[in-house]
Formats: C-alpha cells, sequence, structure tokens
C-alpha cells in the first residue's frame, strides 16, 4: 500500500566514476578559490593531492587547507575551522574526509554563512538562506554524509553529541571517486560498510519510508552483498566503488526515512563508551533485525532477497557473519561496554532521536533485552 | 480561521493543558527533572506559552507556565501554527513530517525536547478530556 503522504528530497547533485577528482574543476565551472577541509592523515597519504593538484593546474586556486579535523569532531575544532576560513577569500568549500571532515565543513559553512556561534544553532530548521557552496568527496564508503541534511558535532565539555539538521546543510556536490579510498585500512572499511548496511536496512524498515526510499535502500542492500568482502579484503578498485555508490544510495534513503533502535543503541554507545559508531552498528543490526521482524516480517525478507539470500532469518544470519568476516568484534563486551553499563546504554537509547522512527516500539526494557544478547 | 479565535481562546485551551500538566503526578516531575525553559512561539493566533521548570515553581505545581511575551532564556524554541499545536496535543502529528516540512522549527538541543516525547503521552488523553470539561467540546478531533 501506497503511503498516503509522501515526501522525498535529495539537494546534492552527484557525480561518481573512477578519477572522477581529476575533473573536479570542470563540475566547479565559474569558481576561482577554494578552500580545503581535510584531516591530517588524508594529507598525509597524498589524498588530498589526487583533489587539489588537479584544480590547480585547471587554474582554481586553493587558499588553503584546514586539516585540523579529529575523528570526532569537536565544536572547538568548527570555531577554529570557520576563523581559519573567514581569514581567506573563497567561494567555495571542500570537504576530502569521512564523516567527521563532511560534517565539520558543513557546519563550518553555517557558521561563517550566519555569523552565529554553532551552539547558536542547534535544533531543526533554524537556517533561514542558503549557505555556501559546499563540495564533499568522501574518503570512506559509510556515513552518507555526503548527501544528507545532517552533521553530528561532540561538545567537548559535556560530551553530547550536538546534532544540527537543515536542507542548507546538504552538500551541493558530491563527488564518488574510488580512488579516494585506495588507503582506507580493511577494519574501517568493514565498520564503515556495516554502518552503510545499517542505514539501507533501517531505512527500509523505518516508519518514515516512502517508495522512493525504498529503492534507494534495496540497491544499496544490493551492492553491499555484491562488493563489501571484496572491498576489505581485495580492495580492488571496482569494489571499492560499488560499496560508495552503495553509502550514498544507503545516506539519500535514510536522510529521509531515518533510522531505528540499531542507531540509538549504536549512539548509546558511541557517547558513553566510545564505541566506533560503525562496529556499534555491526555488531547490534542482527538484533535490531530480531526484534523488528516481530512486526516487519516481509520487510526483513525483502532485505534478505536484495542481499541475495532467500529470506529474513537467512539474512539475520548473513549480516552477522559478514560483520564477522570483515574482522569486526560481535559482542558488546569486546569494546569496552561494561555490563553494569547496559542499563544506562538502554535508558540513553530510548530517548534517542533515531529511536521514533522504528517499525517496532522499543522502550528502554525492549532494548535493555537486545544489549544484554549483543553482549 | 483557525482553532483558536484569539490568544486568550489559545492560553485557556492549550495554557489550561499545560498548567493541568505541571499538576499531574507523572508528567510534572518528569518534565520538573528536565529543568528545561522551553518557548513556544505560536502564530494564527500570535501567542506565546513558555515552560519554566528551571525556577521555582508555584505551590502545587512541579513548574512554571508562562502566558505572553517575557524575559527568560529558553534553552529551546518551538515555532509553530497554533493549529499545528493543537493538532499535535491529541497525539495526532506525524512530528518527523511535520519537522521535515518546517511546520515545526525547533531552536537549541533538541535531543532534550525529544528525551521529554515519551514522558508527555499522558497529554494526548488529558487534552481532550480537559476541552471537554471547559465545554470546549467542538474543538475535539475526532
Ligand atoms: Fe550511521
Amino acid at each position: 500500500m501506497l503511503p498516503s503522504f509522501v515526501d522525498f528530497t535529495m539537494r546534492t547533485r552527484l557525480v561518481a566514476g573512477p578519477g572522477l577528482v581529476r575533473e573536479l574543476a570542470t563540475e566547479l565551472a565559474g569558481y576561482e578559490r577554494v578552500l580545503v577541509i581535510s584531516d591530517a592523515q588524508l594529507v598525509k597519504l597524498g589524498l588530498v593531492r589526487e583533489v587539489t593538484e588537479p584544480l590547480e593546474a585547471a587554474g582554481v586556486d586553493v587558499v588553503g587547507v584546514f586539516s585540523d579535523v579529529p575523528p570526532n569532531s569537536e565544536v572547538e575544532v568548527v570555531m577554529a575551522g570557520a576563523g581559519f576560513a573567514r581569514a581567506r577569500q573563497y567561494d567555495a568549500l571542500v570537504a576530502v574526509g569521512g564523516g567527521s571532515v563532511i560534517d565539520t565543513a558543513k557546519a563550518i559553512n553555517m557558521v561563517v554563512a550566519t555569523g552565529q556561534h554553532l551552539l547558536d544553532l542547534q535544533g531543526l530548521g533554524v537556517l533561514d538562506e542558503p549557505l555556501g557552496t559546499l563540495v564533499a568527496i568522501p574518503t570512506t564508503a559509510g556515513t552518507g554524509s555526503e548527501v544528507t541534511s545532517h552533521a553530528v558535532i561532540k561538545d567537548a565539555g559535556t560530551s553530547a553529541k550536538l546534532t544540527f539538521t537543515s536542507p542548507h546543510l546538504a552538500p551541493d556536490l558530491a563527488v564518488i571517486d574510488p580512488v579516494m579510498t585506495r588507503d582506507l585500512p580493511p577494519k574501517l572499511a568493514a565498520s564503515t560498510g556495516m554502518d552503510a548496511l545499517t542505514h539501507a536496512v533501517e531505512a527500509y524498515l523505518s516508519t518514515n519510508a516512502n517508495p522512493f526510499t525504498d529503492a534507494l535502500a534495496l540497491e544499496a542492500t544490493r551492492l553491499i552483498a555484491q562488493n563489501f568482502r571484496r572491498a576489505v579484503r581485495e580492495r580492488d578498485e571496482e569494489s571499492r566503488y560499488g560499496m560508495l555508490v552503495a553509502s550514498s544510495l544507503a545516506g539519500a534513503a535514510f536522510n529521509v526515512a531515518l533510522v531505528g533502535c540499531v542507531h540509538a543503541m549504536a549512539h548509546a554507545c558511541g557517547g558513553l563508551y566510545d564505541v566506533p559508531h560503525g562496529v556499534a552498528n555491526a555488531i547490534l543490526l542482527p538484533w535490531g533485525l530480531e526484534f523488528n521482524r516481530e512486526v516487519a516480517a516481509e520487510r526483513v525478507d525483502e532485505l534478505g532477497r536484495a542481499f541475495g539470500v532467500e529470506d529474513g532469518r537467512q539474512f539475520i544470519e548473513a549480516v552477522s557473519s559478514l560483520a564477522a568476516e570483515g574482522g569486526l568484534p560481535t559482542r558488546l563486551s569486546e569494546v569496552g561496554v561494561p555490563r553494569e553499563g547496559l542499563e544506562a546504554v538502554a535508558e540513553a537509547a530510548a530517548v534517542d532521536g533515531a529511536v521514533f522512527t522504528n517499525p517496532r516500539e522499543a522502550g528502554a526494557e525492549d532494548l535493555l533485552k537486545l544489549l544484554e544478547r549483543a553482549f | 480561521m483557525g482553532v483558536f479565535k484569539d490568544a486568550a481562546e489559545l492560553y485557556e485551551c492549550i495554557g489550561g493543558l499545560f498548567r493541568r500538566g505541571a499538576e499531574h503526578p507523572e508528567m510534572g516531575p518528569k518534565i520538573r527533572a528536565s529543568k528545561l525553559i522551553i518557548k513556544f512561539q505560536y502564530t494564527n493566533p500570535e501567542a506565546q506559552l513558555t515552560i519554566d521548570a528551571k525556577n521555582p515553581p508555584p505551590e502545587g505545581m512541579y513548574f512554571n507556565v508562562i502566558e505572553g511575551e517575557n524575559d527568560l532564556q529558553a534553552d529551546v524554541t518551538m515555532s509553530m501554527e497554533a493549529d499545528v499545536a493543537h493538532k499535535f496535543w491529541f497525539g495526532k502529528l506525524n512530528l518527523v513530517m511535520a519537522l521535515n516540512r518546517g511546520m515545526m522549527r525547533a531552536k537549541g538541543p533538541i535531543a532534550a525536547i525529544l528525551k521529554l516525547l515519551p514522558s508527555i503521552k499522558p497529554a494526548y488523553e488529558l487534552y481532550p478530556q480537559y476541552l471537554r470539561e471547559i465545554g470546549k467540546e467542538d474543538k475535539i478531533m475526532g
């Protein structure tokens, strides 16, 4: 049955292809000065140069590279980046990195355009005007941030994760190029890949899903089934390309459909015990699927078929073995969550925004049971 | 015309619901515990309600409910049409959709507000009950 109301947006123009970063100048015709946001590791690996050299050869000035973004970006980093940006003349921001870098660039873009402190920009629908031009070039196949209108930044003072949501936050252009994931370490490829799969699965099962997000989520699931193992082990260009495309598809799906209880629990594990986002999702996804299958059996079957197995039951098994084959931990006890901490994780997850679009109502008690099984 | 003919009627209905909430044995303490100041900015009619769970409440209540403009520094400000708010308090509004479509705007740490959502559920039953009590059955949504 079709929903009585459908709302779908993808604001970001997306281009994808092996070697495409070399042609960024073509995409940026009319722009003369760009400022790059990235991290130190990517500068060291020469991945930032993959982007800047061809730009400069084409006559575009790279007026600065802000490379101080840490793995989980913080308010202070954003404000420093905004200061760095204000001191330079540029007409486009180019983010080269994973989710943390892209989210930081979104936040810098917002602070520079509004002249406000980042802490005063929290909320939903706080931006009235479009921001400056933002290009996102992902170097992990996971977060989907290159096509979403969300940003997550940590407040180091309170260690709270602040969320920013506005259609204006979405990058104007995403450039998907497997050259940019050539140095992705296998563990990171696996954990970010499991994050992408979790986006696809939870978007498909979300109470806010619609036919447009369904199509994206199923194709993302299919591509992940085909490419995950190779992208982690052989790391060939074709499979890395497949994972990048899958990650953006899943990003576009959950940008609208939102996510569910697996993300709610993963956010809580990350906030309380610093469990990396993708790792937490990988551990919790099978249990979340099991829980939601009670009310969404057909949809879980459908995901299984997209994944290339027969039904939902096989899908849950396939998801567990995929994470294990990727070399990821499969238990919360292995990643620094103490048993006596599970209750606090459940309490935090029960009031996390993500839980509100879960297909089955999930209170703290339900979540605690899932966490205990995943322990 | 919208559901409420003027600010006074909105204060009587939604403001009244908030005051009931402030006395409610389940909702009251949970909102009190949040220590938040939440401002609701309404349009059609133009009106403003503030829930102040930071400063000491009046006798018999768990938090303050303030009608109209004031100088309190809000933690979170929610803006919406009065009709959207009316629908919300019947538990009949798809919050995600309303936020996506810009029918509701929230300024401030929204996680703090989302945390309160499960605890305000009794209000969805309280609202029609209260409207009936004050002779405003015509406003009850089926
Ligand atoms: Fe995620």
